[in-house]
């Protein structure tokens, strides 16, 4: 069983890796004595170059094997009679390729990042958090069990939020990452159902009694109830963090990080981790026709959403961001479709080129001249599109919905939070009255009792 | 929120008030009509005259306009002084008026200034004659009855850090310390024997008066720390100093009231109301959608789908898309689209006019109401008006922008905004159809007064100040009321902006003190070159960046000689490469050039340049497809799918191996340039104008002006060398979308190498030398020019027309060529050792391949730094200063006054370069004092927005300014102008240029005459020149210049190289 033990350290050492350069960039940090910048990008960069190279390896190896799937068990969190949860790691054809390209462009960003944010004052605070999302991310990816798998989506939408609010003194970066942060909160709640779902349902988390079999022809193993009703809370779930309409408010406002850590979540991993967890799931949502119809149809509406919001952006990284979300959108379907290796291609195509994009976009104004230069003239603004079909009435009307973002921010706060709050001062009105009655003078009968 | 009851009280109170102010507001109206309208007898007020109203808003806007940013388009970043709307004020009070405006700082932290007088940066000399000087200028005053005067107060303040906080954060100090407990750690011995003698006379018998002691009721604190027991007897006298003191100080605070500081309240109804409701922005609210609308109407090419109607204006699209009722609004704006429709068809100055009125601002606060409101987007706002006023320099669409449709949008929204907030602040007063043209009024009756410090807090602050001054608690219990108020008025008096001001004007004079020392120790030592013919010379732009380089060229040797002008070479021109699609201006920003230059290829390779363009164009489309179709739906879904993991070459290509891959493209481009050789159409052959109004090339007539006027004017019309170098400068990088601020300011952001291979053209041609042998210019005939371009962020010297050079000069070019090349590497070594990344002991080719990497990396937000430490400027002849260290701070003039007979060659190059040295010089200055408020603060977060400039992430204001990474490393001193001339001739000069009297007379520079026969410095203060006597004139002396600046990072002082003096063996190890 050496082959197996081979894998099994493979596997340990790609998560531990990211998790042991968290430790050890921010215990000093935590003792007051930071490493240099020099040994921080070093620390890092071996880090994600380690886990890289384990996460080569072991594709290899499975690779010959023709990817079957290998789960790692580490150890059981807790277990009462019947119900354990176990914390088990899975190598297989979808989650070992997944963990080679996340931790690989991890490391090239940490390479990028580590000129780009030299003498900046959050130095250290920016590798930690992007090891800490490195961390998640494979964690999440590796994750043989749904509450693994939650594990690293949390730790990923926290670093996440925080690396939005990078530069805490302004206002509305705060904001932002708080906006991310809420949208991400609301759609755990159906990554964290889904999960005590499969808990009642199988009394386990693991992933093994939910479907067996290699990806991508894992078959299910539950019932069609407990697949159709998991599916509808991942797709919830994913829906968040890939910002599907109508979750997708967030992610243009999220360009106010530094720039290497908007290419790599926003542009690259992040907003891809729905659709991994997604196809993770895929044998349950062959269950569910009717949501991979949702799917379909909520992928596309994103799709299309941000293609037309998309083309009124006058800067850069709003548009390349409505450009990440139609793309999401576009693998949202074909995950809907019931496609597995297309979409997973093209999530990873789809990452390495709008990293690329995004990282470059400062250079933006130096790339334009020479493309002018190169075509002698300004790239022509496109001669025809779509809207030329409709009336100039409708165009005006189409312009301001794209100008206003598809109104969903208006729509948000109108339809949920102005009546959630109205909901919760009524209660804490209720709520003071309430103590004003309990804690009253019995004595005094002049007061009422609460109204 | 306020009580409804409250409300209307304070109303009925403000009704009168209001109705005081109209009438006032009334008779001012009458003034300025002279009589035309009749005293009208209602409350309200008279209807104004439409136009008389128009008028006084447009005056209002005008006058509002010199306060926004000037910057333009991003793509042609031109320095200039942020703060040149105060340049007819003198510069101190200037920072300290615009701070006010502005709300930003007027100098660096006062904990900056500390660190720099910890390090050397200021000396306590320095500080003491600074004031010295100012007691100078007021007199000086006694204080403490005669103990101390205020000069000795204020320096005792400045050199002991003086905590001065609320009475909270002292309550705290007093719980969690022992502060007052004990003398500070930092007096002077003298001070604290002086304070500590009075123990032995006050405090015989402390036992006795501790019962008495503790009477005071309001210090339980003191009770509490006096009863922990007791302390070693060698603290005990300190104690009861230190203690007593502060008994002292608490009576003597009680006998004078607490100040309360009358502030004039702000005018925004925004700021009014967040001063009452801290919670309610309101241009949170406002500001996203001004700057969706400004940056959609602005676009250069961005979006894909521009914002329909925008050739109608940004007033008249916006109300087209925003009057109808399609689509959900924000709770604050569902009012917006009733506005704008009745705004429609409106001219914006009659919307502006009837929005402040509608927002019951009074006529006399027109002009300070349209300027706060147009300074809260004051990026937006300036880049509007810029493209109002120069729709030329626009990269792409000239949009018909007008800052008066941008102002009638923001007050219709801030008056939609404040109708809203004050219905939801004052629920049942204002309803919807109420007005609210007396809430402006009623707000700035409500304004809160800032009270001064509280009791506790001057007690504290007093506290510390008389142990620094040496007042013991007899002292200060001797001083009656009045003399208790005239030493607390001095203190405050001396608040942290005056004390800030003093430390910046030390901070200069230390500068100062270093360069001119400098200059003084170099007059005895330098002389006039004679005899011999220099090997090769060499023109250079004036730039301080060249300033290094100019040194390590003439460290090759004396017979090695250099001159500085300003790097368009007097060749102003629109210049079209034949790279480039367009033509652009290449001379200074206050100039329109006359003449278009054309670079063609030659006539034989003609064929290959064809070949080469359509390659290019090929090339041009599939980027342009690529990157467009990545963002398309049906298009994009595919490529994305398909061809996306391509990117993974370019993207571990650029992140790791930056150097190399930069290289690989600029070397291809290198050779695809080199087989179309090119000239330039420098002559005019056709004397019809071009359709842009300018001529084709220069007649031959002109050109000679050229050429004389920039050897006059660096003093080079004798002693010619076989080849004269002329070089332009640029620089090129990626990640940087502030690349253009790193190019030639002479050349309005531009590269100069073609004007220098312009002037190099126009120097070799023997028309030209004959033209100018006849007026007695004699260029000797085996003088050879040749043009060439530095790259000062990759130190590369590219040449021009070097398959020109006759073959007499082939082999002297080519050592030039090499030499140039080892210059280029010495002086890559002596940037780096300001870069951080860049270890100390880098050898020299290392420095310059490190160079090199930074140049081409994705990743560095510092490919160089640009200008950052400028603070001199030379002008005169080079010999004088030559050989001196002056740290790549020192812009370098050429100019030879015993040839300027008439003066005016000082009289132009003053006016060319001054505007241009302290307009960087300024822009440098301000960005480090307010990363923030003047400049655009860190690059991380940068966005670039509609191809015009960067906001901060997704929604901002446009930043304007120098990022705080080009900044970084600067020290802000205003530039020091040495100018190499007599007093007398100086002001001459100085007073024929308007713009360089401004600056000069209102010290926005620091002018410096250096006599040229005696070498007697003076320095311009207060409108006069006053002799300057050097401190010392002992400056270190190396060999050459690495020995003094290697292994250190920090600002360097002058010293003298004495390779680039004397006479040494040219070849002498040179970097190979």
């Amino acid at each position: 069983m050496s082959m197996q033990d081979g894998i099994y350290y493979l596997v340990v050492c790609q998560l531990a890796a990211p998790a042991m350069t968290f430790a050890l960039i921010g215990l000093p940090a935590l003792l007051g004595r930071p490493l240099s910048e020099q040994a921080t990008t070093r620390v890092v960069g071996a880090g994600f170059t380690s886990g890289f190279m384990a996460a080569l390896a072991t594709l290899v190896t499975l690779g010959l094997q023709g990817f079957p799937s290998q789960v790692v068990h580490l150890g059981t969190w807790f277990s009462v009679g019947h119900h354990a949860a176990t914390i088990d790691l899975v190598a297989d054809g979808l989650s070992v390729p997944y963990v080679c390209f996340s931790t690989g462009l991890c490391a090239l960003v940490n390479a990028f990042a580590g000129k780009y944010l030299h003498r900046e004052p959050g130095f250290t605070r920016f590798f930690l958090l992007l090891t800490l999302f490195g961390t998640g991310m494979n964690l999440m990816v590796l994750a043989g069990s749904i509450d693994v798998l939650f594990a690293g989506w949390e730790f990923l939408g926290l670093s996440s939020a925080l690396l939005i609010g990078f530069f805490h003194e302004r206002s509305n970066a705060v904001n932002a990452s708080l906006r991310a942060y809420t949208t991400y909160r609301i759609c755990d709640i159906g990554l964290l159902t889904a999960g005590v779902v499969v808990h009642a349902a199988v009394g386990s988390g693991d992933f093994g009694k939910l479907f067996s079999g290699t990806w991508p022809n894992a078959h299910c193993l539950v019932s069609t109830n407990v697949a159709v009703g998991v599916s509808i809370l991942l797709v919830f779930a994913a829906m968040g963090k890939s910002a599907q309409v109508p979750f997708s408010g967030w992610l243009a406002r999220a360009m106010e990080g530094p720039t290497p850590s908007s290419a790599i979540f926003y542009g690259a991993l992040s907003i891809h981790a729905g659709a991994y967890v997604l196809l993770r799931c895929e044998s349950l949502l062959d269950q569910a026709p009717a949501v991979q119809w949702a799917m379909v149809v909520i992928g596309s509406v994103t799709a299309l959403h941000a293609s037309v919001v998309g083309r009124v952006q006058t800067d850069l990284k709003s548009m390349l961001a409505y450009a990440s979300m139609m793309q999401s959108g576009i693998i949202f379907v074909e995950i809907g479709l019931g496609w597995r290796v297309i979409p997973l291609v093209h999530v990873v195509s789809h990452a390495i080129l709008r990293s690329l994009q995004i990282l470059r976009s400062p250079s933006a104004l130096h790339d334009r001249h020479e493309l002018e230069a190169a075509l002698g003239g300004h790239p022509g603004s496109e001669a025809w599109s779509p809207r030329h079909l409709l009336s100039e009435r409708s165009q005006v009307w189409l312009y301001r919905l794209a100008l206003e973002r598809g109104y969903q921010d208006v729509s948000m706060v109108r339809l949920i939070v102005l009546p959630v709050r109205r909901l919760f001062e009524f209660a804490a009105r209720g709520e003071e009255r309430l103590i004003m009655w309990l804690g009253r003078d019995p004595t005094d009968s002049s007061r009422g009792g609460p109204k | 929120m306020i009580e409804e009851q409250d409300f209307w009280n304070s109303r009925e109170i403000t009704q009168n008030k209001t109705c005081r102010i109209e009438r006032k507001v009334s008779q001012n109206c009458e003034e300025f009509l002279h009589g035309l309208l009749r005293p009208h007898a209602s409350m309200t007020l008279p209807p104004l005259s439409n136009l008389l109203a128009r008028e006084h808003c447009q005056n209002a806007i005008d006058h509002a306009t010199h306060y926004l940013p000037a910057q333009g388009p991003i793509d042609v970043f031109i320095h200039h002084n942020t703060l040149h709307a105060f340049e007819e004020e003198p510069f101190e009070e200037a920072l300290i008026h615009a701070s006010h405006i502005f709300g930003t700082e007027p100098f660096l932290t006062e904990t900056r200034y500390r660190e720099e007088l910890a390090q050397g940066r200021i000396r306590s000399e320095d500080v003491d004659a600074v004031l010295d000087a100012e007691s100078l200028v007021q007199g000086d005053q006694q204080l403490a009855g005669g103990r101390i005067t205020r000069k000795s107060l204020q320096r005792a303040i400045l050199f002991h850090a003086i905590r001065q906080e609320d009475d909270t954060a002292v309550r705290w100090t007093l719980t969690e310390s022992n502060v007052v407990e004990c003398l500070r750690t930092d007096l002077d011995p003298s001070v604290r024997r002086q304070l500590l003698n009075e123990d032995a006379i006050a405090f015989a018998n402390v036992d006795d008066r501790d019962s008495t002691f503790f009477g005071n009721e309001d210090d339980a604190v003191r009770r509490e720390t006096f009863a922990r027991g007791s302390f070693h007897k060698q603290f005990a006298s300190e104690r009861r100093v230190a203690s007593e003191l502060w008994h002292a100080c608490v009576e003597a605070v009680a006998l004078t009231r607490p100040s309360i500081v009358h502030v004039r309240p702000p005018v925004r109804h925004r700021d009014l109301i967040k001063a009452i409701e801290p919670s309610l922005d309101l241009d949170a609210f406002v500001n996203p959608l001004l700057i969706r609308w400004s940056a959609a109407f602005l676009d250069q090419g961005i979006a894909a789908w521009p914002m329909p109607g925008r050739e109608r204006g940004l007033f008249e699209a916006v109300s087209k898309i925003y009057s109808g009722k399609n689509g959900p609004l924000e709770p604050w704006n569902i009012a917006l689209p009733d506005a704008l429709q009745a705004a429609q068809g409106m001219d914006p100055i009659d919307v502006i006019v009837a929005e402040l009125e509608r927002l019951g601002i009074p006529q006399p606060q027109w002009q300070v109401f349209i300027r706060q409101s147009l300074l809260s987007l004051r990026g937006w706002a300036g880049m509007i008006y810029q493209i109002e006023q120069r729709p030329d320099r626009v990269p792409v669409v000239a949009v018909p922008a007008r800052l008066a449709d941008f102002l009638a949008l923001r007050l219709m929204c801030d008056r939609v905004a404040v109708e809203w907030a004050a219905q939801r602040l004052w629920r049942g007063v204002f309803d919807k159809t109420k007005k609210i043209s007396g809430l402006w009024i009623e707000l700035q009756d409500r304004y809160p007064p800032r009270r001064g410090p509280g009791g506790l807090s001057r007690a504290f602050l007093l506290h510390q100040i008389s142990q620094v001054v040496g007042l013991t608690a007899r002292n200060i219990r001797a001083l009656d009321e009045n003399e208790l108020i005239r030493l607390e008025s001095a203190i405050a008096e001396f608040n942290g902006v005056a004390r800030r001001r003093i430390f910046h004007l030390a901070f200069e004079r230390h500068h100062r003190i270093q360069i001119l020392d400098a200059l003084a120790s170099q007059v005895r030592v330098t002389q006039a070159p004679v005899g011999v013919r220099p090997q090769a010379q060499a023109i250079f732009c004036i730039d301080e960046r060249c300033e290094s380089f100019r040194r390590h060229f003439e460290e090759l040797g004396s017979s090695f000689e250099t001159f500085g002008t300003a790097g368009f070479f007097a060749v102003a021109m629109y210049y079209r490469g034949i790279d480039d699609w367009h033509t652009s201006p290449l001379c200074p920003i206050v100039i329109r050039p006359k003449h278009t230059v054309l670079e063609v290829p030659e006539t034989h390779a003609e064929h290959e340049h064809r070949t080469r363009q359509a390659w290019r164009r090929r090339y041009g489309t599939i980027m342009g497809t690529m990157s467009n179709s990545s963002r398309t739906l049906v298009r994009g879904g595919l490529f994305t799918a398909l061809a996306g993991a391509i990117a993974a070459v370019p993207l571990v290509a650029r992140v790791v191996f930056p150097r190399f891959t930069a290289r690989l493209g600029a070397t291809a481009a290198a050779i695809s340039r080199k087989r179309v050789p090119t000239r330039l159409l420098l002559e005019k052959r056709n004397p019809h104008l071009l359709p842009d109004g300018t001529h084709p090339g220069f007649d031959v007539n002109e050109m000679t002006a050229i050429v004389r006027r920039v050897l006059e004017d660096i003093g080079l019309t004798k002693r010619f060398a076989r080849l004269v170098a002329v070089l332009g400068h640029g620089s090129a990088s990626l990640n940087n979308p502030h690349e253009s601020a790193y190019d030639c300011g002479a050349c309005g952001g531009g590269r100069g190498g073609p004007n220098a291979r312009a002037f190099a053209t126009m120097a070799n041609d023997p028309r030209i030398r004959r033209s100018l042998a006849d007026e007695g210019l004699l260029i000797p005939e085996d003088t050879q020019f040749i043009g060439g371009m530095l790259d000062t962020c990759c130190d590369e010297v590219r040449w021009f027309d070097a398959e020109r050079m006759p073959a007499s000069h082939a082999s002297e070019f080519a050592d030039l060529e090499a030499m140039v090349r080892g210059v280029s590497i010495s002086n890559a070594h002596e940037r780096c050792r300001r870069f951080e990344t860049a270890p100390l002991d880098i050898t020299p080719l290392e420095a310059h391949r490190h160079v090199e990497a930074r140049a081409g990396d994705l990743a560095q937000v510092r490919p160089e730094l640009g200008h950052a430490t400028n603070a001199v400027c030379i002008i005169g002849r080079r010999w004088r200063s030559r050989g001196l260290f002056l740290d790549r701070r020192a812009f370098l003039v050429s100019y030879d006054s015993s040839i300027d007979i008439e003066n005016d060659i000082l009289t132009r190059t003053l006016a060319a370069v001054a505007p241009v040295g302290v307009g960087i010089n300024l822009e440098y200055f301000f960005s480090v004092v307010d990363s923030i408020g003047y400049g655009c603060g860190t690059k991380l977060p940068h966005n670039i927005t509609g191809l015009l400039g960067v906001m901060d992430g997704h929604a901002s204001d446009l930043r304007t300014g120098l990022p705080w990474q080009m900044v970084e490393i600067h020290e802000p001193v205003r530039l020091l102008v040495v100018i190499e001339s007599t007093p007398e001739r100086i002001l001459c000069a100085v007073e024929k240029t308007p713009m360089v009297k401004r600056l000069a007379l209102n010290e926005w520079m620091q002018v410096v005459a250096w006599d040229p026969d005696t070498g007697a410095l003076s320095v311009f203060e207060h409108g006069k020149f006053i002799p300057y006597l050097p401190e010392s004139i002992n400056i270190s002396v190396v060999d050459r210049s690495i020995s003094w600046y290697a292994g250190h990072r920090e600002h360097l002082s002058p010293a003298r190289v004495l390779a680039a003096m004397e006479n040494l063996p040219a070849a002498r190890d040179l970097p190979s």
